[in-house]
Order: structure tokens, then C-alpha cells, then sequence
């Protein structure tokens, strides 16, 4: 069973995160922001994909993403970012600090999945 | 789409933010310029606003989306705060608390309100167009078509951990593929980089989406490859074995296909190819040495989550603080040594605070209680076909967390019963010259130590001549039975009542009543109904503030203490033993009122004094003022109350026992229940 972490400050979003990726068949960590994302990493080894939100409190999801692409076991690890399609500067930004990709909010259960699938199988 | 459990969460969620959005706007208001304010105001509006679309509460989502926008123009200094702005936001913040509950405004004056804000904050902006463009759909038609791509990627589109290998199976996952890689000269093992990405390929792909799908799938990686997706007019080019095998053996020729070529093979075997650019992207790959420091910024963090396990354990501790605090202060008592007083004041004002700090942590606003009804109500009233306006006030009372769990279900059923039975329709409504729509009304609020919550409708009320007659049918009461008009409302809460002459689906089994009527019990609570025929009923239900812990005054019977809660005292009198024992009709002249009279002595089996002085506490409840006579009062003891052990669960003038200073035990008298033991031993007498 592939492993994904949820880091967001927003329980619903998180929630409907990890009910989704359950149902799909996937084992969910869930992190509140950057710092408790990069706790449950460091963890738990075994995750396969990162999906992060941008704006949270005590780590943001830039600084979050750098610190893991700094660790050398995890340069290469997946990381999905959430964004909204306001922020198309963010995408942006989070290419240059090492992001594999975005999910633009509002997303539903199936959209997810077909961008969780495209980068972990 | 999104299940209900998570729509609770949003909602509560929601509320939260707003809450926070609403104190870091008011800090912002005494000083506009706090930037970290600002950045805070911004975030907790863009999480609404993403959460509020991604439950599809459109309303919510566009409107916070125009105020987040004036944030951000102040966040990033293209807009000044003024007061205008603090101004529209609050007023805005009320009026989102209130679509929340009405996503789709139903109310008219909802509508209104929110228009009017949509154009007031536009104007914030500068006439800016800020609404969320919504991407007209495009109807794919279900025509096969064939693609050529070349997909190209950059050689370090590895290193931000995409797997280039899933995009080729998502597209053979759309249509018939024919896959060609092409790899490039590889460099010296020495040099050779395993994440660099030196491969390139070429797709031949059949499918009925259009190109700008298939371009969708490449989102990830367009910035970081050489894209061409190009239209072939032709159909069964990848089925066709002909053509797959002259593309394959090009794959050994180490070079990419060429579009001529695919034509001229194509050609060979009599197809004729259309071909149409569609799309072509090229992007240089991202340097990495772009470092852009973001600003760390300390943000307030307003609230914590603490798991109720955790102050559970903390009220535990503080009651064990309490009974060995209680110790401390009588064996400072007995010895009288001037410093160990001194300290043991110390410890008893700061067991105080430390006890009222950690009961103030258990408590919660009974708001996040009424906001589940919201939703119950609206469901309910749309399956009986009634309009109900339901509304609710004092949601920001606060009550132990454990007594709104266990309210929960009981005022669940009481508002159930009242959409049921209460309210009426929209016709029989108009028959009887009120408005068309139904009222519900639950509020909640202080009074004293208690906290009230009352359920009010405005619906048809309950006929007292109906109950009667239904109580004397199930044998609750018989023919001669004379009751008041309380009385007989009060038979509502007796096992299996129901007039409900019809069961519906909503309520009237005839479970309930009685099963709210224990739960409120269980919480030390009592409830009155009261209903006008044809005016409507209200319920009243009142509760003590905390349970584990009371003031109360520690009394002396014949020395064996006890403790009478202070909340219910309203005043002590000293009488004569002689004026209790000859008197017949119980009754005492008290600063010239007559009070009725129970003395405890008598009632607990001791020997009745008759000369010398008692002490007589006049307790109250909602209507009955009765004294209770004790040998003398100790003073004021804060007792932490523990249940009683299996054997005297079953008397119910004790509510608990508390442990004394010097480890003796003393009951808690319940006067309440002695009050109600009181009145109907009177009544028996007549």
C-alpha cells in the first residue's frame, strides 16, 4: 500500500484528503503545517507523496518543501502542492523550490486521484 | 459529492476562522499597520475561501474571494487600510456567519445583504473584475482521432520527483497507444548522472479526446519539456500492424520520427493524412540557483487543540487538589503556626483560580451544538413540508463539554417533536390568521449558576384536556385525579406517553419524552414545560454550570456533616427547636413571609431537639421556597463531588459525596429532589 502525507492547516481539507485517498486504497499521514509535516516524514520513512498546502501557520508549504528536497532521502520524493487558481505565481514558485506538481483547489474525490496517480503507482 | 461528516467539519471549521478572522481584524483596527495581522487576516481568508469551494458553497467561496483580494492588495501595499475597509470587512464577517447556515440564501434578506456587500467590497477593490471565472466546459465529442506527440522532457525533469513513466500509461490509458522511445548519446559512466532524464519519445496515440486534454495531461511537466501534439486526420493508424512496423524499426534508427516521415509512411499504404499543429511548448528549464528567501514570519497561534483525554486528566488532578488542599487548610487549622497559615492561604487561592481556569478550558459554546440542528431542521421541515424559520441566540454560551454531548440527543428529540407536532403547516398556519411560516426558537443563556435553554415554537400548542384524557387511557392518572395544568404537562415526560395520533417517521413512538426527561436529570437539570393551546410551547430546560466541583456550605447534623450546594441557598435564619416541634402545619414566620419547613432531624431518624437553637437554610427552586432545619453551619467548603458506590446510587436526596479535610466522608444533599419529596408528601397529607 502506497503511504501519502496531507500537510494543511485546514481540518476539512485534510479530511476530505484522507477520505478520499483511504477509499482509493492509499494509507494517509496527516500534518497541520510545514513543521509537523516534516516530523511525520522524518517518521515515517515510508511515504510515496507529499501533497502540501501553501499558507499555513508556523511552517509555510515553500519552506516546508525546501527543507524536505534538502534531505538527502527525500530529494526525489514526490510533493503535490495545493493551490488555487488565483495563484498561478505560486506554481511557479514551487516548481523552483522542487515541486513535482499542483492540485488546484476546488477538487473533487476522482480529480485527486487521477493527480495522485499520475505520480505514484 | 463530499460526505456529511466532513460538511460538519467545514461548517465548524468555518466558524472557527471566522471567529479568529474577527479578533485579528479588531487588533487591526487599534493598529492598521501590523503586518503580520494583515498576513494572518489573509490566510484565514484564503483557507475559507479554498474551503468554502471545495464544498461547493459557491456563495461563501466568491465572496470571501473579493475580500481576500483587498487583503492581499494591502498585504502586498497597493492598497491602504482604512477604516472603510475594517468597516466593510466586519459587516461583511457577520453576514458570512449567517450564509453559512444559508448557502443558498433563502432569505430574501440574506440575498439582499449579500449583493449589496458583492458591489460595496467591489468598489473596495477599484472596479477591478475579481469575480471567479468558471471555464465553460467543453463538450468532447466522442470522435476517435489520432495524435502524433513528441514529448520531450528537460534533463532534470526527474529531480523534482516525477516518474515520466506514469504520464506514458495515463495516456495509453486514454486511447490505443504506440509508444517510440529515443534515446540520446549516453556520456561516460563517470559523468553519468542516474537522474538525469536523456530519453525522449514519440506517441503515436488513438483516442476521442482533443488535444487540449491530452495537453492537460502534461500540466506537470509543460514548463519542463519540449511538447508537440499534432492532429492526424486518420483513424486506425496505431491498429494499422503495417504502420507499426515501419515506426518500429525507425526506433532503431536512433533518431526522432520525423512528422514528413509518419506522412510518407502513412502514404505508403494509402492513408491520407491531414495533419494539424495544434500545440507546441518549449520551455527552458528552470535554473535552481533562483534562491528567493521567504521571510519567516512569527505568526500568533490563538488556540491549541488539546485532546479531552488530556483535561479530563487535568480536572482529575485539580480535584484531588481540591480534597488535599481541604486537608491542608484544617491541619493548619489545628496547629496555628502563623507561617504555615500564611502558605496555606496561598494554596487555597491558587487551588481556587487554577480550578476555575481548568473548568473555563472544559467548557464550550453551545454554538457548536445549535449549528448541527441547523441542518436537522432544514431536513426535517423539507420531510413534513413545513416552513420553519429556525433560530437560535446565546450560541455562545459556554456549558461543560460532557453535558453538550449528552444534550445533544435530547434536544435533538424536543426540536424533532416540536417540527412534528408543534408547528403546523403552511394552510392550517393561514386558517389560523399566523404567518406562513413556522417559528422555532432556541436560545440559550445565564441566569446565576444555571444555564437555561429554552426551546420556543410558535406552533399549536398542546391541549391540556387531550393529555388528561390520553393519561387517564394508559392508567397515568384516573378520573378523579384533579391536576393543574403544570402537572398534567408534566405527564408528557411519563414512559410510553404519546398523543401523536399518527407515527410518523419524524417522531411519535412515544420514546423520548420520558428518555430527555432522564438525560436532563442525569445532568443534575430540570425542565418545565409550558404550552398555550394554539399559541405554542416552550421548553425550558435548566442546567448547573459545572458538576464535578461545587461551592457549597458544609452543615453539621448531629455530627455528621453534609453539604448543601450554595447556588440554591437564598438565605439562613436562626429558630428555636421549640417553635419546630409544636408546630402543625409546618409553616415558620420568617421576615414576615411563611415558609414551609422540613426539619432534617426528623426526616433522617435522629432525635428531635426541642429546646435550644437550629440553623434553617431556605433553599429554592423555580417556584417552592422550603427551609431545611440543620444543628449548625460549618461554613463555606468547596466539594469536589464523587458518586456514590452501587448501594446508595438509588437515593435520590443525595446527589454525591465529598471527601473533608480530615478524610471523613460528607453527602451532598440533592434539594432538588428533597424540595419535590416535600411537596408531594404534602399533597398525600391533604
Amino acid at each position: 500500500m502506497k503511504n501519502v502525507l496531507i500537510v494543511d492547516d485546514s481540518e476539512s481539507i485534510r479530511v476530505v484528503v484522507e477520505t478520499a485517498l483511504n477509499e482509493a486504497g492509499y494509507n494517509v499521514f496527516a500534518g497541520e503545517n510545514g513543521e509537523e509535516g516534516l516530523q511525520l516524514l522524518i517518521k515515517n520513512p515510508q511515504i510515496d507523496l507529499i501533497i502540501s498546502d501553501f499558507n499555513m501557520p508556523i511552517m509555510d508549504g515553500i519552506t516546508f518543501l525546501k527543507k524536505v528536497r534538502q534531505l538527502e532521502e527525500y530529494k526525489y520524493l514526490p510533493v503535490l502542492m495545493l493551490t488555487t487558481e488565483t495563484q498561478g505565481t505560486k506554481k511557479v514558485e514551487a516548481k523552483k523550490s522542487g515541486a513535482t506538481g499542483w492540485i488546484t483547489k476546488p477538487f473533487d474525490k476522482e480529480q485527486l486521484i487521477s493527480i495522485v496517480k499520475k505520480v505514484i503507482r | 459529492m463530499i460526505e456529511e461528516k466532513s460538511k460538519k467539519i467545514y461548517i465548524e471549521e468555518a466558524n472557527e476562522l471566522l471567529i479568529s478572522l474577527e479578533s485579528s481584524l479588531l487588533v487591526l483596527e487599534d493598529d492598521p499597520t501590523d503586518n503580520s495581522n494583515i498576513e494572518l487576516v489573509f490566510r484565514v481568508m484564503h483557507t475559507l475561501k479554498g474551503n468554502s469551494s471545495m464544498f461547493g458553497v459557491a456563495v461563501v467561496s466568491e465572496f470571501v474571494h473579493d475580500l481576500e483580494t483587498i487583503y492581499d492588495k494591502i498585504r502586498t501595499g497597493t492598497l491602504e487600510l482604512t477604516k472603510e475597509i475594517l468597516d466593510s470587512t466586519l459587516v461583511s464577517l457577520d453576514h458570512l456567519k449567517i450564509i453559512i447556515q444559508d448557502t443558498t440564501l433563502e432569505n430574501a434578506e440574506n440575498k439582499e445583504n449579500h449583493y449589496r456587500l458583492i458591489k460595496q467590497n467591489n468598489a473596495l477593490i477599484d472596479n477591478e473584475t475579481t469575480s471567479i471565472k468558471s471555464e465553460p466546459i467543453l463538450n468532447s465529442e466522442e470522435q476517435l482521432n489520432s495524435f502524433h506527440i513528441y514529448f520531450a522532457p528537460s534533463i532534470t525533469i526527474l529531480k523534482n520527483g516525477f516518474n515520466v513513466l506514469y504520464l506514458l500509461s495515463e495516456l495509453s490509458e486514454i486511447g490505443k497507444t504506440s509508444v517510440l522511445p529515443f534515446i540520446k548519446q549516453l556520456n561516460e559512466l563517470t559523468e553519468f548522472d542516474p537522474i538525469d532524464c536523456i530519453c525522449s519519445w514519440d506517441i503515436i496515440i488513438e483516442t476521442t479526446q482533443t488535444s487540449k486534454e491530452i495537453l492537460d495531461l502534461f500540466v506537470f511537466v509543460k514548463e519542463d519539456a519540449k511538447i508537440e501534439i499534432n492532429e492526424l486526420k486518420c483513424v486506425d493508424l496505431v491498429s494499422n500492424k503495417e504502420f507499426k512496423k515501419i515506426i518500429e524499426e525507425s526506433f532503431y534508427q536512433e533518431e526522432k520520427i520525423e512528422l514528413s516521415e509518419i506522412l510518407q509512411h502513412a502514404k505508403t499504404f494509402g492513408k491520407s493524412i491531414e495533419i494539424k499543429k495544434t500545440e507546441e511548448v518549449l520551455a527552458l528549464p528552470l535554473s535552481k540557483n533562483d534562491d528567493h528567501k521567504k521571510k519567516s514570519k512569527k505568526k500568533s497561534v490563538t488556540s491549541i487543540r488539546v485532546s479531552s483525554d488530556k483535561l479530563d486528566e487535568l480536572m482529575n488532578l485539580v480535584s484531588e487538589l481540591v480534597t488535599t488542599q481541604a486537608g491542608l487548610s484544617l491541619f493548619s487549622e489545628k496547629n496555628k503556626i502563623q507561617e504555615l497559615e500564611g502558605v496555606t492561604e496561598n494554596v487555597e487561592k491558587l487551588t481556587r483560580r487554577l480550578r476555575d481556569i481548568s473548568f473555563g478550558m472544559t467548557l464550550l459554546p453551545i454554538n457548536t451544538m445549535f449549528l448541527r440542528f441547523q441542518r436537522m431542521v432544514r431536513d426535517t421541515s423539507d420531510v413534513l413540508g413545513k416552513e420553519v424559520d429556525f433560530i437560535t441566540e446565546g450560541g455562545d454560551t459556554e456549558l461543560d463539554k460532557t453535558i453538550i454531548e449528552t444534550l445533544t440527543d435530547p434536544l435533538m428529540h424536543v426540536i424533532r417533536n416540536s417540527l412534528d407536532h408543534g408547528i403546523e403547516t403552511r394552510e392550517e398556519r393561514l386558517k389560523k390568521g399566523k404567518t406562513a411560516k413556522g417559528k422555532l426558537l432556541l436560545k440559550a443563556y445565564y441566569s446565576g449558576v444555571f444555564v437555561y435553554i429554552q426551546i420556543i415554537d410558535d406552533g399549536k400548542g398542546m391541549d391540556p384536556a387531550v393529555i388528561r384524557s390520553k393519561a387517564i387511557e394508559n392508567g397515568l392518572i384516573t378520573e378523579e385525579d384533579h391536576l393543574s395544568e403544570k402537572e398534567i404537562f408534566n405527564l408528557i415526560f411519563y414512559p410510553g406517553f404519546s398523543t401523536a395520533s399518527v407515527v410518523t417517521d419524524v417522531s411519535g413512538r412515544g420514546v423520548g419524552m420520558d428518555v430527555v426527561k432522564q438525560n436532563i436529570t442525569d445532568l443534575k437539570g430540570t425542565i418545565l414545560v409550558e404550552s398555550k393551546l394554539n399559541e405554542g410551547t416552550s421548553l425550558t430546560i435548566k442546567l448547573p454550570l459545572t458538576l464535578s466541583i461545587i461551592d457549597g456550605l458544609l452543615i453539621d447534623l448531629d455530627g455528621v456533616k453534609y453539604i448543601v450546594p450554595v447556588s440554591v441557598i437564598t438565605k439562613c435564619y436562626e429558630v428555636q427547636n421549640e417553635d419546630m416541634c409544636n408546630n402543625f402545619n409546618k409553616l415558620l414566620l420568617l421576615d414576615g413571609e411563611q415558609v414551609p419547613f422540613i426539619n432534617l432531624r426528623e426526616e433522617f431518624g435522629y432525635k428531635k431537639l426541642d429546646t435550644g437553637y437550629s440553623q434553617l437554610i431556605v433553599v429554592s427552586d423555580e417556584e417552592n421556597s422550603v427551609g431545611i432545619s440543620v444543628d449548625f453551619i460549618v461554613g463555606q467548603y468547596q466539594a469536589v463531588i464523587k458518586p456514590l458506590g452501587s448501594y446508595f446510587r438509588k437515593q435520590d436526596f443525595v446527589s454525591g459525596a465529598t471527601i473533608l479535610g480530615d478524610g471523613s466522608i460528607a453527602l451532598v444533599l440533592d434539594t432538588h429532589k428533597i424540595i419535590e419529596l416535600y411537596v408531594e408528601q404534602i399533597k398525600t397529607e391533604v
